[in-house]
């Protein structure tokens, strides 16, 4: 009996080598691999050693391997394989550094932009049940960057701050033992800042831990009015 | 030739828990701090811890009416001490136990989001083999939240002290420089652009975490491939106790994604086919049943499935559906979106198949209580690191503290070093010389068109670990498997194949060096193994199925291909309080 195999066409680029970007088509055997990231883990172990992809915990904790697949964003160690066509396209937004490894400095760069650590208020009170409670929603970004290449304006607007950094914003400006949230505001209030976002909630589907950014960035919008 | 040179006092290698927490303390003290790291600190392996992390964090008195009321330091140190079957070195255990409270007090005003009581203390729960709930927890994201909070005080003295802190993400390390039995630096290349550097530090930090994927059936990430504990090996280091590797009762059939022992913890109990609690059915697990410490649980599923009373060949039902959906949302939310995700499963509504696989390297660096290892000037914390602290077994909850009150310590000793060493400057050719070998390695693995594979070699290596060197060993099995990495390590020196010619970006040229480390670790694994006659925690074998009290950690090393091993003794202060069980003979039918 012939072998089920899975089509998987994977985004190869050499941004030092190749004047563009390409795909290269593979077939998987079925029985080998579950989801998008054994796929890939098969390719570079049996097809071509060279495929560029990060990836570590592969449990969707890490957040290394986001990417796109099929239409939309997610992390490829969550994403089943498809029985048809699995696409494979790397961040956008971001530069190439090869095929599916892009570099995120800039996000990075956004991401500590906004202060991302606690100042303590003078009193050193300890966090009340009440208050860690009601960040018990925003506590679960690990930073992968997909909302941000699913963002519109994070392409156009090289100084808009980006769903994930926003998140985290958020996520001290309900910590009751913060000091400096008024400073906070002032980062992201200006005319590239928080305002810039024009609701179209991109971040929240390409969110693979369900954190939904636009909300977040309302939350934000609403403090500053 | 002329490779860059870049300068440092200290140099930490890993960015995890540990890594992180010596490199906030290190900057703390005005010291220049490079952390080369081959993933982003917010991807390394500490973040997936769930479970949580042990402290006893207050000391209320005890009362009649409350049975977990009136734990202590003392209570701490005595269950570490049991849980590892009495093989720990005290003076280790007792930094840990007396050292943990003020770490996540600390952590708590650097704002990290423990979980919290409705009186609005810092929330504990039960975890195995623990006497008192002392296991400080987020939901089931303990890692992700002290890790998020470590990494956020690094940017903020980053942005504090720029010139003090530098982080080399996605920087691999080649080599460590050892000269005269001194730390003199490492060699590393940056993976995005393929460029060899030397690093130079007066101290250098070691943080690189376990070796779980030396085993193809591991809770642990890709990434922990046992390279990072093969690299000061090569340099001299010796390793302590690897035969020790510990077993996570519950790992998801198949994926062998870990599902934390907090669920247990929290009340989920483990069944075979007919639905019955069977740990209740064997001596060492009948009193303890689902908080029995790991290494006797992990025996029982072997057992339960080779009787033929698994759900399947390979595994047993994990049945948390009494916890009830609101405890599951609340308390382990991560573990139900595991299950989700990797089995298609609710843990509120159905059983989850879980199995036994590699999980913790109790052995590691050989490290004392300060975390000095026998290199001058070579300091190692966290699971790379052995201290002598988890004994023979592990008790959860307790890896985490390791991490950050060795990872501290690392970087105190560091530092009280650096005060004394007296100034020495090296040839500069010294480092030329080994930065021109490094390169010469790499051309050779992409130059050298073998016919293996490197994950061809992998994945039998992992099929020998996993069979032979698993929770029950035995002698015929150990020297079938060396004799199989043997053969291995011949393919990969003689005949391997590395996709190339670009080093750019080049991950299967990175885990082609890394299989070389694989393979070493795993032959020491493999013969610490077979000279330990006898059995005790995680380490069982069939054929010597008794404790020779003996007390005695191995030390292995490797000097020119040859793995040599000699014995030190279990520095422990404690005397045995109860006779150890060393569990019971797997009788194969």
């Amino acid at each position: 009996m012939k072998e089920k195999k899975y089509k998987i066409s994977v985004f190869r680029f050499d941004p030092l080598v190749d004047t563009d970007y390409h795909f290269e088509h593979y077939l998987v055997p079925r029985s080998k691999v579950k989801t998008v990231l054994d796929g890939l883990i098969y390719i570079r172990d049996y097809l071509d050693g060279t495929l560029a992809f990060r990836s570590s915990c592969r449990q969707g904790r890490c957040g290394s391997c986001a990417v796109h697949v099929n239409g939309g964003y997610g992390l490829a160690c969550e994403m089943p394989l498809k029985p048809g066509k699995n696409v494979i396209r790397p961040l956008a937004q971001l530069p190439v550094i090869k095929d599916l490894m892009v570099d995120m400095e800039r996000f990075w760069e956004k991401h500590e932009s906004i202060k991302p650590y606690l100042v303590r208020k003078t009193n050193n009170a300890e966090q009340s049940y009440e208050n860690r409670r009601e960040m018990e929603k925003m506590i679960d970004c690990i930073l992968c960057g997909a909302c941000f290449s699913a963002c519109l304006m994070t392409g156009k607007n090289p100084d808009f701050h980006g769903p994930a950094a926003y998140v985290i914003l958020n996520r001290f400006l309900h910590d009751e033992r913060d000091a400096i949230q008024k400073q906070r505001l002032d980062i992201v209030k200006g005319e590239n800042g928080v305002f810039r976002c024009h609701s179209m909630y991109n971040c929240n589907e390409a969110c693979p831990k369900n954190v939904k950014p636009s909300e977040n960035i309302l939350e934000i919008k609403k403090n500053i009015n | 030739m002329g490779a860059d040179m870049k300068e440092f006092d200290v140099i930490i290698v890993g960015a995890g828990m540990a890594g992180l927490r010596a490199a906030i303390d290190s900057v703390k003290r005005d010291q220049r701090v490079a952390v080369i790291t081959k993933v982003h600190p917010l991807r390394s392996h500490s973040v997936t811890a769930s479970g949580g992390v042990n402290a006893v964090l207050d000391k209320p008195q005890k009362t009649k009416d409350d049975p977990f009321s009136g734990d202590s330091i003392d209570m701490h140190l005595q269950d570490t001490i049991a849980c590892g079957h009495y093989f720990s070195d005290t003076a280790a255990v007792e930094t840990l136990v007396n050292r943990g409270p003020g770490m996540i007090k600390e952590l708590e005003r650097w704002g990290c989001l423990f979980s919290r009581t409705k009186d609005n203390k810092i929330a504990q729960r039960m975890m195995g083999a623990s006497s008192k709930p002392r296991t400080v927890y987020s939901a089931d994201k303990t890692g992700h939240v002290m890790m998020n909070t470590l990494y956020e005080q690094c940017v903020r003295l980053r942005q504090n002290k720029p010139s003090q802190l530098q982080f080399f993400e996605e920087w691999f390390v080649l080599k460590l420089l050892v000269i005269n039995n001194t730390t003199a630096g490492v060699i590393a290349m940056q993976i995005a652009t393929g460029k060899i550097e030397i690093f130079t530090a007066k101290a250098v930090i070691w943080a690189t975490g376990g070796i779980g994927r030396v085993y193809g059936r591991t809770s642990n990430p890709l990434t922990n491939s046992g390279w990072g504990v093969a690299i000061p090996l090569y340099a001299g280091a010796l390793l302590k106790d690897m035969e020790f590797i510990q077993f996570h009762p519950t790992q998801l059939s198949g994926s062998h994604i870990l599902i934390t022992e907090a669920a247990r913890g929290e009340g989920a109990v483990l069944v075979n086919r007919k639905g019955e609690r069977f740990l209740e059915a064997y001596d060492d697990s009948k009193k303890d049943k689902e908080l029995s410490p790991r290494d006797i649980i992990s025996r029982n599923i072997r057992r339960e499935i080779l009787a033929g009373r698994g759900v399947n060949a390979s595994c047993v039902h994990l049945d948390m559906r009494g916890l009830g959906t609101k405890k599951i949302k609340t308390r382990l939310p991560g573990v139900q979106e595991l299950c989700k995700t990797y089995t298609g499963l609710d843990p509120a509504r159905h059983l989850i198949p879980v199995t036994p696989g590699q999980h913790y390297t109790i052995g590691g660096i050989h490290t004392n209580e300060k975390a000095e290892t026998n290199i001058h000037g070579l300091f190692a914390a966290g699971e790379c690191a052995c201290a002598g602290v988890h004994g023979a077994n592990r008790m959860g909850g307790n890896s985490l503290l390791e991490a950050l009150v060795f990872g501290k310590i690392a970087s105190e000793s560091a530092n009280r070093y650096i005060a004394h060493k007296p100034v020495k400057t090296l040839k500069s050719n010294f480092f030329e010389n080994a930065c021109f070998e490094e390169e010469n390695k790499i051309n050779y693995l992409l130059s050298h068109n073998g016919h293996f594979r490197v994950a061809e070699i992998r994945d039998k290596m992992h099929e020998i670990m996993d069979e032979h060197v698993s929770i029950y060993r035995d002698g015929m099995g150990l020297v079938n498997a060396a004799k199989a990495i043997k053969d291995l390590k011949n393919k990969y020196n003689n005949d391997l194949l590395v996709d190339g010619p670009d080093r750019r970006a080049n991950y299967g040229l990175i885990e082609a060096i890394e299989l070389k480390g694989s393979l070493d670790i795993a032959d020491i694994i493999i013969h610490a193994a077979l000279k330990r006659n006898e059995s005790i925690g995680v380490h069982f074998r069939n054929d010597f199925p008794v404790y020779k009290n003996r007390s005695r950690h191995s030390l292995s090393k490797i000097n020119k291909g040859k793995i040599k091993i000699r014995y030190i003794p279990v520095k422990s202060k404690n005397k045995l309080l109860k006779t150890i069980s060393a569990g019971t003979i797997l009788v194969k039918k």
